[in-house]
């Protein structure tokens, strides 16, 4: 969804990029906005950013193993890559269970 | 842009008007190799906002001491003259980090975090060194988005682009890559031996002759934390593993494991962390 960069808080997710006013890529889609980076986007001359919303402080499980497979997309066949992957969605999946449900509050 | 032209315009980095007086100054200090501990120690106390920075680096997750550290007296003592000097150039980069490229800093400390833990894992003696090293492998980015904004933004979009890594699309912009660069401007600035090794092998780890096992660790910890997703380097995927490093660092799969659960709530604590 799109809202004005005013309004953006920490715990929300990109849903698009932000791009400063030359179209240089300043933070990927998928990040999730700390304090620092809302700061700073606030300082940018930017209007509108698109978050995924409605907003959780942690996306659904699913979806951050979907972004882990695709960070990992270029890498499949790369020796030791599948075991690092593979650790990584057992870490992913272990911070979810530690919170007790699929989509907590933090 | 031939190579040469490249390092004549890259070491005048320093002229650069948006390096901060202060950072000249460290930089200057640190540029000494006779430069004491108390030298050092006394240049920072003088400047309150330095003073500042230093205590709040020295206290973050990038380092992690137990305890609180006070005072810049008791920050130097403890930490020695190599890694003091790491902390201040991590200090210095931090401003450039910020006008340069967001999400930089936060991979950096990520890197800084992951190396850290990894060397501990490890045994290594300084885990703080390897901290340092992490924090400014990537200081050859910020110094080619300092001086050349708009060939680095082509390069991020052509990385984007044709889906690769800016490190793979810099050499057709530059004749080289961040990484070369980042060497010469950590010669240019005097920084120590494996330091200088790091910054240039962490793409190509197996060819580090001075600091093979540190170089190892932050290239794992670089590949680790893009694999984790956090922060930003120019790209978006997951480099590979160089084989050497995964043999030389030799983690197993539960100590692996277990530096991502101690790393998740130090990432999260440095995510808000501002100098």
């Amino acid at each position: 969804m799109k809202i004005s960069a005013k309004n953006i808080t920490p715990g929300m997710k990109l849903e698009r990029p932000v791009l400063n006013k030359n179209g240089l890529m300043m933070i990927g889609a998928d990040t999730e906005l700390t304090g620092i980076l809302v700061e700073k986007i606030q300082k940018m001359d930017v209007q509108v950013i698109h978050v995924h919303g409605p907003c959780k402080a942690l996306p659904p499980l699913d979806e951050e193993l979907a972004r882990l497979e695709g960070r990992f997309r270029n890498v499949e066949t790369a020796p030791h890559m599948d075991v690092l992957k593979k650790l990584l969605r057992e870490h992913i999946e272990g911070l979810y269970e530690a919170h007790g449900s699929e989509n907590p509050e933090r | 842009m031939d190579l040469k032209t490249l390092k004549d315009r890259i070491e005048s980095i320093q002229t650069l008007a948006t390096i901060p007086a202060v950072a000249k100054h460290v930089l200057e200090l640190l540029g000494d190799p006779t430069v004491s501990l108390a030298e050092i120690s006394r240049f920072i106390s003088q400047d309150p906002v330095l003073t500042s920075r230093v205590l709040r680096m020295v206290n973050s997750p990038i380092y992690g001491f137990p305890g609180r550290i006070s005072s810049v007296n008791q920050a130097v003592l403890l930490l020695g003259l190599n890694v003091v000097r790491g902390l201040l150039f991590g200090v210095t980069v931090f401003d450039l980090m910020q006008q340069t490229m967001i999400g930089l800093w936060e991979h950096s400390m990520g890197c800084a975090i992951l190396s850290r833990l990894m060397a501990a894992k490890k045994g290594l003696k300084d885990p703080e060194e390897a901290s340092i090293h992490g924090l400014l492998h990537d200081i050859g980015k910020v110094v080619l988005v300092l001086k050349f904004p708009d060939e680095y933004e082509k390069v991020m979009g052509e990385a984007r682009e044709k889906d690769l890594t800016v490190y793979e699309v810099e050499a057709g912009y530059f004749s080289t890559t961040h990484a070369t660069v980042g060497a010469w401007v950590a010669e240019q600035w005097r920084f120590p031996k494996p330091l200088i090794d790091v910054i240039q092998y962490h793409h190509k780890p197996h060819l580090s002759k001075v600091a093979p096992m540190e170089t190892a660790i932050v290239h794992f910890a670089d590949v680790l934390l893009r694999g984790r997703g956090f922060g930003f380097a120019g790209d978006s995927t997951v480099p590979p593993l160089h084989p050497s490093s995964w043999e030389l660092v030799g983690l197993s799969e539960p100590d692996i494991k277990s530096i991502l659960g101690e790393a998740e709530d130090l990432l999260e604590e440095a995510a808000d962390l501002s100098l």
